[in-house]
């Protein structure tokens, strides 16, 4: 596994972030780079050949377990960035009348 | 052969990350957001960390679905407040009468949901700003007008203004929201 092909799905969620027409859409390209993320984080701390790090009697040549604590944080915070992404969604539907890019940056004011 | 498997749920990935950037409709990127968290998760297994899988089958492909279903479903409802309650808008079998009509033709002009509430005590100013009410119906006892009120930063009041312009026992009075410091 080479972390080439997770780079290529931040990449993926990066292009949609750039080209997507709608706010929502937008909210989803972020899950994505965020899961893509986790796995490059995963696999840089990955040992070919090593253990799972769990220490149940005698574990030798485990994996590092730092990058996996700060993940699951990253999955915890992830979901309360997308859930406060799509509240703002519901006040700009109610403040402009559409949730398009570019109805919203067009208007005046 | 481990080996040949993370490399296929790899690709999986990149495709489900391809379709949903590629996808129009909403409900679908949904399940297909759900399909890559559980493809994510396997890969954390792949990786190693059983215990960030096991947060992301949690969080990634349930919960996260949950709250966009929730928010896209709730985006398009009108909350209406009505405290008139004498025959602008009917509850019979059907509802039906004239402010009724009139907001079910703009309900359907701009494709939203309506949502028409009865009985909450308060002064207008104070729902307005308090609570997540579009619309206040109430009606002037001295003219006899209905006054239709609502928030003075929201377009889609502009809208029914607008709609409601050659109608002469209706107004429409626009509350200007607090500046408040939070």
């Amino acid at each position: 596994m080479s972390p080439i092909l997770t780079i290529i799905v931040i990449l993926v969620g990066l292009y949609g972030l750039a080209t997507s027409k709608n706010i929502i859409k937008s909210v989803f390209c972020v899950t994505i780079i965020e899961s893509g993320l986790i796995l490059l984080f995963l696999n840089l701390g990955n040992l070919e050949g090593g253990s799972i790090p769990i220490l149940s009697g005698l574990v030798e040549n485990i994996v590092d377990p730092i990058p996996q604590a700060l993940m699951i944080t990253t999955i915890v915070i992830g979901s309360t960035i997308t859930a406060l992404a799509l509240m703002l969604c519901i006040k700009i539907f109610h403040h402009f009348g559409s949730i398009e890019w570019k109805e919203v940056l067009g208007r005046e004011e | 052969m481990t080996e040949i498997v993370s490399y296929a749920l790899q690709i999986i990935l990149i495709v489900i990350a391809f379709a949903v950037v590629v996808h129009k409709r909403n409900f679908t990127i949904i399940i297909l957001i759900a399909t890559f968290g559980l493809v994510a998760a396997s890969l954390y297994i792949m990786n190693k960390a059983p215990d960030v899988a096991i947060a992301e089958v949690a969080i990634g492909s349930a919960i996260i679905p949950l709250i966009y279903v929730i928010s896209i479903s709730r985006q398009r409802e009108f909350i209406v407040l009505d405290r008139a309650q004498d025959g602008f808008i009917e509850y019979g079998h059907e509802l039906s009468g004239e402010g009724y009509e009139i907001l079910a033709e703009f309900v359907k002009l701009y494709d939203l949901s309506l949502n028409i509430c009865v009985d909450i005590q308060g002064k207008e100013k104070s729902l307005i700003n308090e609570l997540n009410v579009d619309l206040i119906i109430a009606r002037d006892l001295q003219t006899g007008a209905y006054i239709l009120y609502g928030k003075s930063s929201s377009v889609l009041l502009s809208k029914l203004t607008t709609m409601v312009k050659d109608k002469p026992n209706i107004r429409v009075v626009k509350i200007k929201e607090d500046k408040r410091n939070d």
